[in-house]
């Protein structure tokens, strides 16, 4: 990329083509109206640029009566002045392009602002009820009796922590949907230790699963995995949302496994929870789907936490798919609900 | 950061804080102070914050520590605290963290202090000399043996030798590493024998929570001590205190 000196809003980005792509870099400081008039501004220019091109022959003094026209001095003011407006125009029609461009899923940047607005509200919303709740209940005691008992400051106290990691998740959601919008990005392409990755997410989740009183377990075959070729950071977050998912529904158990292929690894995250009835399962990857939509009860999640992880999967040349039995569907009674996530085990070829 | 500190303690670390004092501390006081609690204190690891203070200037001023200390001491592990865990931000982070060649992880400052005891316990290093399961039971990996504990006084196991001391140091191991990681029954049984190499494996591990309840007076169940998980391996939890 180059820069042009004195054009600080301005680069050009010159491909291995020798193609020059003009990137508008920032207009921020340009409101709407502005943008307009240099909009209207930069076409009268081009029109007097190409009026004083192609009248040159008429109204400019000819250097020598044997000279064509298109060499006239005023010629090449006209063609010069014809560019500048035509840039003029380009930059402006670009930037009010980007301001009101539709993104992915036919949606506007500004609807795209109140989605993020909304799943703020939603899933802050609801953590800082339940500890307000607690923390008001607790507070009326100690009004009333003077005192409050240990085992009630144990409730808030442990509320307070029970929420944390919901606050943690929901702050990277919204970061990750972000920058999902952009469908250009491609991910990130770094040396990987998924089994230190999946050991940091059962970490961070041990404590919550033995808070519910759950077993959450993982391994990984080969016991010594090695490293990959992706997208750290995703895979955490990708992850993540699947313990996260798992946790919230099982009813004993969760298990992680890592393994792989000669191509490519795999993230099992199993879970026995209930199991999904058969018509939710085509919907469990939607934007903002939950369990209770169908319903027509209150959502108890964004529904965001599976979209994003399968969304990731896709970017990162992987996919992530569901199998699920509910009780009444099996023989044995038996209940469950497995995500399988594969990704490559070398993702610099997809990433280019 | 004080739950923190308490949890280092109680998993047996001498945490020092290096705290500047007087007005208007900068990001330079920290790195001249921690350089200086280096040298002095010698520890055996650093946690280091990424943001130092208020000024903007300083806001990746825990990086340029980071390098500072890794030029000084390039084994020294360092577990760093960022509220950029992920992102943009993160990606400066681990950049400027991939140019230093030490043992450098990154945990957010939202991690509870288990997690950050578990995670500065990888970074140290493997599993240490000796593992503490619950308070009844010591391994000792480097002398082959296993201990129990009573009112603070060590007395060997005799029983837990060979192949038992074997599987018992790969689930302890396993257990300190991360508290959810199961051992599944692919590493166990090549510490087993014969040709049904699961069911000598179960022998094994009856065996071993024979020997360890006999030693502390205790018949440990199904779901204490040595579980098996599902049929996928064994898993060791610290058994409580009290029967």
């Amino acid at each position: 990329m180059c820069g042009i000196a004195g054009i600080d809003w301005l680069a050009l980005q010159i491909s291995s083509k020798w193609e020059c792509v003009c990137e508008i870099q920032d207009l921020g400081y340009l409101n709407d109206q502005s943008l307009k008039i240099l909009k209207f501004a930069g076409l009268t220019v081009t029109v007097v640029g190409l009026l004083l091109f192609l009248l040159s022959p008429l109204i400019g003094e000819p250097i020598s009566g044997n000279l064509a026209w298109f060499i006239e001095p005023i010629a090449y003011i006209g063609a010069v002045v014809f560019m500048l407006g035509s840039l003029v125009v380009i930059v402006s029609f670009q930037v009010i392009e980007r301001r009101t461009k539709v993104v992915s899923g036919g949606r506007t940047w500004s609807q795209v602002t109140q989605d993020y607005f909304d799943t703020f509200a939603h899933d802050m919303g609801r953590p800082l009820r339940r500890i307000l709740g607690k923390q008001r209940e607790a507070r009326a005691v100690l009004n009333e009796t003077g005192e409050v008992s240990q085992h009630m400051v144990t409730e808030l106290l442990d509320e307070i922590e029970n929420q944390a990691p919901n606050f943690r998740l929901m702050i990277e959601n919204v970061r990750v949907l972000v920058d999902l919008e952009d469908i250009n990005a491609a991910p990130a392409v770094e040396p990987v230790d998924p089994a230190a990755l999946v050991r940091n997410v059962s970490d961070r989740y041990t404590p919550i699963a033995r808070e519910r009183g759950l077993e959450l377990v993982w391994w990984c075959e080969p016991s010594e995995f090695g490293l990959i070729y992706g997208d750290g950071s995703a895979l955490d977050h990708m992850i993540t949302n699947l313990v996260d998912n798992a946790a919230k529904f099982a009813s004993g158990h969760v298990e992680i496994r890592l393994t792989k292929t000669a191509s490519t690894f795999i993230v099992t995250v199993w879970d026995d929870g209930a199991g999904l009835v058969e018509s939710h399962v085509p919907h469990i990857f939607d934007r903002g789907w939950t369990p209770e939509l169908s319903a027509r009860a209150e959502k108890q999640s964004s529904g965001l936490g599976l979209f994003i992880a399968s969304s990731l999967a896709e970017r990162c040349g992987g996919q992530l798919l569901v199998e699920s039995q509910l009780s009444n569907d099996s023989s044995s009674g038996e209940h469950f609900t497995t995500f399988t996530l594969s990704l490559p085990l070398d993702n610099r070829t997809v990433a280019k | 950061m004080r739950s923190v500190l308490r949890r280092l303690e109680t998993d047996g670390f001498k945490p020092i804080v290096v705290t500047p004092e007087g007005p208007h501390i900068t990001g330079d006081d920290y790195e001249a102070q921690t350089l200086f609690a280096m040298e002095t204190e010698r520890p055996a690891a650093i946690l280091l914050d990424v943001r130092f203070g208020e000024y903007d200037l300083d806001r990746f001023k825990g990086l340029s520590i980071l390098k500072k200390i890794i030029d000084k001491d390039g084994s020294m592990p360092v577990l760093m605290f960022t509220q950029y865990s992920q992102g943009p931000y993160r990606d400066t982070a681990v950049n400027a963290s991939l140019s230093v060649s030490g043992s450098v992880d990154f945990i957010d400052k939202l991690a509870s202090p288990e997690e950050v005891v578990l995670r500065l316990r990888r970074l140290i290093g493997n599993a240490p000399e000796t593992i503490k399961i619950g308070s009844l039971f010591e391994l000792d990996a480097d002398n082959a043996a296993v201990y129990v504990i009573e009112n603070g006084r060590r007395e060997l196991i005799r029983e837990i030798q060979g192949m038992k001391l074997e599987i018992l140091n790969e689930l302890a191991s396993a257990m300190y590493r991360s508290e959810g990681e199961l051992v599944p029954f692919s590493r166990l049984e090549r510490f087993s024998d014969g040709e049904d190499s699961r069911a000598s494996l179960r022998v094994r591990i009856r065996e071993l929570k024979v020997s360890l309840g006999r030693a502390v007076a205790r018949d440990f169940g199904p779901n204490e001590l040595i579980i098996n998980v599902r049929n996928r391996g064994y898993r060791l939890v610290s058994p409580p205190d009290q029967q």
